[in-house]
């Protein structure tokens, strides 16, 4: 009786610890920042706070988040970007996704339990609204990693660009007949933990774990310190076995967590370098400064010089390979997949001239109804695609599958593409990080993955949630569909997502009706933003399989003559045979004025010309 | 293809070539009818030949000489600048080439009327040297001796200027490779048609040649000014877009897909192999756009109101409308040297000068073809 009455009362005092609720109330609104020192605007601050509080929670805590949306003139959300929301997929935050875009004077919670470890983060996800500041590290503190007691102290380092324009006002010139290759807006700087030029102090001899979370908008950085190498010990929420590596390549959305052991000696101070991947820059102008210094301050005294990157092109620099990282559970390779998606990332414009992506021929186009909200409204025909639109591009999943996703890239630059609610196995990348990453970056010939001819799966593949598809190359990627929900999948450059490349995965639809409660205040967001909650994606809640009225992306544009352009032609044909005709009518009336030479010849040319008129008559 | 043969070079020169001939052509009938008969003095009518033929060789070597300093001096200074904005300058090129061809297009297919308006332009031009070689006695003397020389010569020479000048203009937009060959074929194929004119060949056939060519002439003069308007078109779009159209061949993005009226993922005129003749001869563009297609009926739609309008000042007997211009030039004072003279012809009534010329050019000699010259 007492080892049991000890083990109830170790259960109770240990239950409050292990779930305790974080709360975060959250008044969003626009302040002025100015992180660079180059200029002022307007970003989305909270609580009148620019930058924005980091979120930190313990593993198995419950996180909820009150948002109040005062900005006043537009829509929000939050995503829990790397969260699995398993069980509370109405929590994802991705508008018209999984809830219904906060509408000015709105507010919404989300409400969660955090049953994962490692580093994370929150951005907005309605539209385009993150690069306006929205987005922030989210530390899910974990005291029993296999590291924990490695280490003496945490820094988060987050990597950011920056945009001096609202989205909203860069939308209309990327977005644009005038765009037609797609040109993504040019950052005007870079951030580190959203300044410039700071310094992390250490002491000597001394172990940290640093987290680095790139949280920008569109560029990826290289990351290392002179000197120094580092141990990777997570990646986006899930521990690898310790791998050594002194150079990172961290794309968007992407997270490491390296431990950092410091030298013997404080005597100076390192560089900590930053290099924007300028492949991904169609025009770099002067003033733009791609490398950037921030130090490990050993000694605040001693100078902190200026890093001297000795290569000439970002990709040249050859980063430490993700694909081969081995998880620390050990999860073995995920066999015989029992659905395969096969699609191709693509670059085009459609018929009002602006720049579209695509996977295969969809372009993304949001639907009338959050999918989350066509599927709990859809009943049995929930696993039916058709309900989700034509332009979603929703595949269909059953509980349990194991699904590979084969993505090839037909682009010639590279993409991070994030999938919610998972952290997938990648199984396969080509070209690999390194000299070879940027091969086709130039030729532009796509490298097809092709299932009977390429390199071994590894035993224990890497898993995270966002993965860099190399330049015309592909990456395989496979996953275990244990999470009921709405998924999308979709690339993390925000320009990319706009123009459309992302597709959805619904999974275990009717299962998800089964077990989700959708919180009032959510579809009361619905009501705020005047957007439909019931139906289709075409908002058709009486016959679910009509899609007229969905959302469309903008049409093909035709190859050759339509039919404008064959009236336009048989008209200019027309007019050019008419116009000829009046010319020959007035040609032919100059022959009455031929008279008068004609007798003229006679008299001059007497007789040498009869003979030859016959020979230039024809 | 437009590299290598510039089609509005070839037709200027054919059109400026048979112009020529039709001077040499009428001096040599005058002078055929005035001293050529059998029972003058065959050695007088040989020496004022020869000095024809001097004369209007003389003229088209200097001239060439000239044109060939002019355009060398164009290209030399000017090419490089107008190569770095390729689409503002060919459509401001094309647009200016489009109004010379125009304007002398038409007057190709008044051949046989143009040829009579030499006839009193010679005339009175060899009356006038009558007249004002009394003046200096030494100068006068020497006029005279070479009038048959100094005639073909200056009028020859000032063509053929004329004709570098409008050469100059058409095809700055292209480069100097496009110049010989049409160059020789449009001055072999004006000087044929000028013989067979001169020899008095088939008045039917010798103008539907001319109608044919002015046909083709024109269909290049549409393409011409549409292609002025695409090009203009494109230089904006260029402009907003930046360096990013080059990149994209003939696909989507290479093209304002909001002023399109047609595209075709292919036959581009600028990369394309054999596009290029259409583009020359046509004006073809693989994107059909608003401004293009337009500008290229509303062109013939010109044309034909200009040749309905010709037709009916011809038979209505009215002032023509270049007489009429031609009076306002010579009021304004720097364009009357230009106006007056040619004013002169138009207005002088032509049988006087013609037997002015007949009965007192060479006054030492018998009027003998005056009475047939009335007869007409």
């Amino acid at each position: 009786m007492l080892p049991y009455l000890g083990y109830l009362l170790l259960l109770l005092l240990s239950k409050p610890l292990r779930a305790k609720e974080v709360v975060y109330d959250f008044n969003v609104t626009w302040v002025t920042a100015n992180p660079d020192g180059l200029a002022d605007r307007k970003v989305v601050g909270i609580n009148g706070q620019w930058p924005l509080p980091v979120i930190e929670v313990d593993k198995g805590d419950q996180l909820v988040v009150n948002m109040y949306n005062g900005l006043g003139d537009k829509s929000t959300s939050i995503h829990f970007h790397g969260m699995y929301q398993n069980g509370t997929n109405e929590m994802d935050g991705a508008s018209m996704v999984t809830q219904c875009p906060v509408a000015p004077g709105s507010s919404i919670t989300y409400n969660f339990t955090v049953n994962q470890n490692g580093t994370y983060w929150y951005h907005c996800h309605t539209d385009y609204c993150y690069p306006d500041g929205y987005r922030q590290a989210l530390i899910v503190h974990d005291n029993n990693s296999y590291f924990a007691n490695e280490y003496e102290e945490e820094f988060t380092v987050t990597l950011s660009d920056w945009y001096h324009e609202l989205a909203e006002d860069i939308k209309p010139e990327f977005m644009s007949v005038y765009n037609p290759t797609g040109a993504e807006p040019i950052p005007n700087s870079w951030l580190f933990n959203d300044t410039q030029g700071m310094s992390l102090s250490v002491k000597p001899n001394t172990t940290y774990l640093l987290r680095l979370v790139n949280i920008a908008a569109f560029t990826a950085q290289y990351f290392y310190i002179e000197d120094h190498n580092f141990t990777i010990v997570e990646i986006d929420g899930v521990y690898t076995e310790p791998t050594e590596a002194n150079l990172l390549y961290v794309a968007v959305a992407q997270r490491y967590s390296v431990l950092l052991t410091t030298k013997d000696t404080a005597d100076k101070n390192y560089a900590i370098v930053t290099v924007v991947d300028s492949t991904l820059l169609d025009t770099i102008t002067p003033d733009l400064q791609l490398n950037h210094t921030n130090w490990l301050e050993y000694d605040a005294s001693a100078t902190k010089p200026q890093a001297n990157i000795t290569v000439a092109e970002s990709s040249d620099l050859s980063p430490f390979d993700d694909a081969t990282l081995i998880p620390y559970d050990h999860m073995p390779l995920l066999e015989n997949p029992t659905v395969t998606v096969n699609v191709a990332v693509v670059m085009d414009n459609l018929d009002n001239g602006k720049g579209y992506a695509f996977l295969n021929d969809i372009s993304y186009t949001a639907p009338k109804v959050p999918t989350l909200y066509s599927v709990m409204s859809a009943g049995d025909l929930a696993t039916d695609a058709t309900v989700y639109g034509d332009f979603t591009h929703t595949q269909v999943v059953d509980h349990m599958d194991i699904v590979e996703i084969i993505l090839n890239n037909n682009d010639t630059g590279s993409h991070p593409f994030h999938l919610h609610g998972h952290v997938f196995q990648v199984v396969d990348r080509y070209p690999p990080y390194g000299s070879d990453f940027f091969e086709f970056a130039d030729a532009g010939i796509p490298q097809p993955y092709d299932p009977n001819n390429h390199s071994a799966f590894p035993a224990y593949p890497p898993r995270r949630d966002t993965i860099v598809v190399p330049p015309a190359g592909y990456v395989v990627l496979r996953f275990r569909a244990d999470n009921p929900g709405v998924w999308i999948f979709h690339c993390h450059i925000d320009w990319h997502l706009m123009q459309g490349l992302a597709m959805t995965f619904v999974e275990a639809p009717l299962m998800i009706q089964e077990k989700l409660t959708i919180p009032a205040d959510h579809y009361a967001a619905c009501v705020a933003s005047d957007v439909e909650h019931e139906g289709n994606a075409a908002g058709n809640t009486v016959d679910l399989l009509d899609l007229s009225g969905q959302n469309q992306q903008p049409g093909w544009i035709p190859d050759g003559f339509t039919t404008r352009g064959i009236v336009s032609m048989v008209f200019t044909v027309l007019s050019a045979i008419l116009g000829m005709g009046s010319i020959v009518l007035y040609g032919l009336s100059d022959l009455k004025h031929a008279k008068k030479p004609e007798t003229q010849a006679e008299v001059s040319g007497q007789g040498v010309q009869g003979g030859q008129d016959d020979e230039y008559q024809d | 293809m437009a590299n290598v043969f510039a089609v509005q070079v070839f037709f200027i020169l054919f059109r400026e070539c048979l112009e020529a001939v039709i001077i040499v052509s009428v001096l040599l009938s005058f002078l055929k009818q005035s001293l050529g008969q059998p029972h003058q003095d065959q050695a007088i009518y040989r020496r004022l030949r020869r000095q024809v033929w001097a004369g209007s060789i003389t003229g088209i070597v200097c001239c060439l000489i000239i044109g060939g300093a002019f355009i060398g001096v164009f290209y030399g200074l000017g090419h490089d600048i107008w190569s770095n904005a390729e689409q503002l300058w060919e459509g401001i090129f094309y647009l200016i080439a489009t109004i010379i061809v125009t304007v002398m297009g038409l007057a190709l297919l008044r051949i046989n009327k143009t040829k009579e308006q030499w006839r009193i332009k010679i005339a009175k031009a060899l009356v006038e040297k009558n007249k004002h070689g009394k003046k200096s006695r030494l100068l006068g003397n020497w006029a005279r001796r070479y009038a048959m020389f100094l005639l073909p010569f200056i009028t020859t020479m000032r063509e053929g200027v004329e004709a570098v000048v409008f050469v100059g203009g058409v095809s700055l937009g292209y480069p100097a490779t496009a110049f010989p060959l049409p160059v020789f074929t449009g001055m072999v194929a004006g000087l044929t048609c000028g013989y067979l004119i001169y020899r008095g060949g088939n008045v039917l056939s010798i103008q539907l040649f001319l109608i044919a060519s002015t046909c083709v002439l024109y269909l290049i003069a549409a393409g011409m000014f549409s292609k002025s308007i695409w090009d203009l078109q494109y230089y904006v779009f260029q402009m907003r877009v930046g360096s990013d159209v080059a990149e994209e061949g003939s696909g989507a993005g290479s093209y304002n897909i909001l002023q399109t009226v047609w595209h075709v993922n292919c036959c581009n005129a600028e990369t394309d192999n054999g596009w290029d003749v259409f583009n020359a001869i046509l004006g073809w563009e693989n994107t059909g756009t608003y401004g293009s297609v337009i500008s290229y009926n509303v062109y013939w739609i010109f044309i034909m109101l200009c040749v309905a309008y010709m037709l009916w000042e011809e038979r209505s007997g009215r002032k023509s409308l270049r007489e009429r211009m031609l009076v306002v030039m010579a009021k304004v004072p720097g364009l009357s040297w230009y106006a007056k003279p040619k004013l002169a012809v138009l207005q002088e009534n032509p049988e006087d000068i013609v037997r002015q010329v007949h009965s007192g050019l060479f006054n030492e000699e018998p009027v003998v073809e005056q009475q047939m010259v009335e007869m007409k």
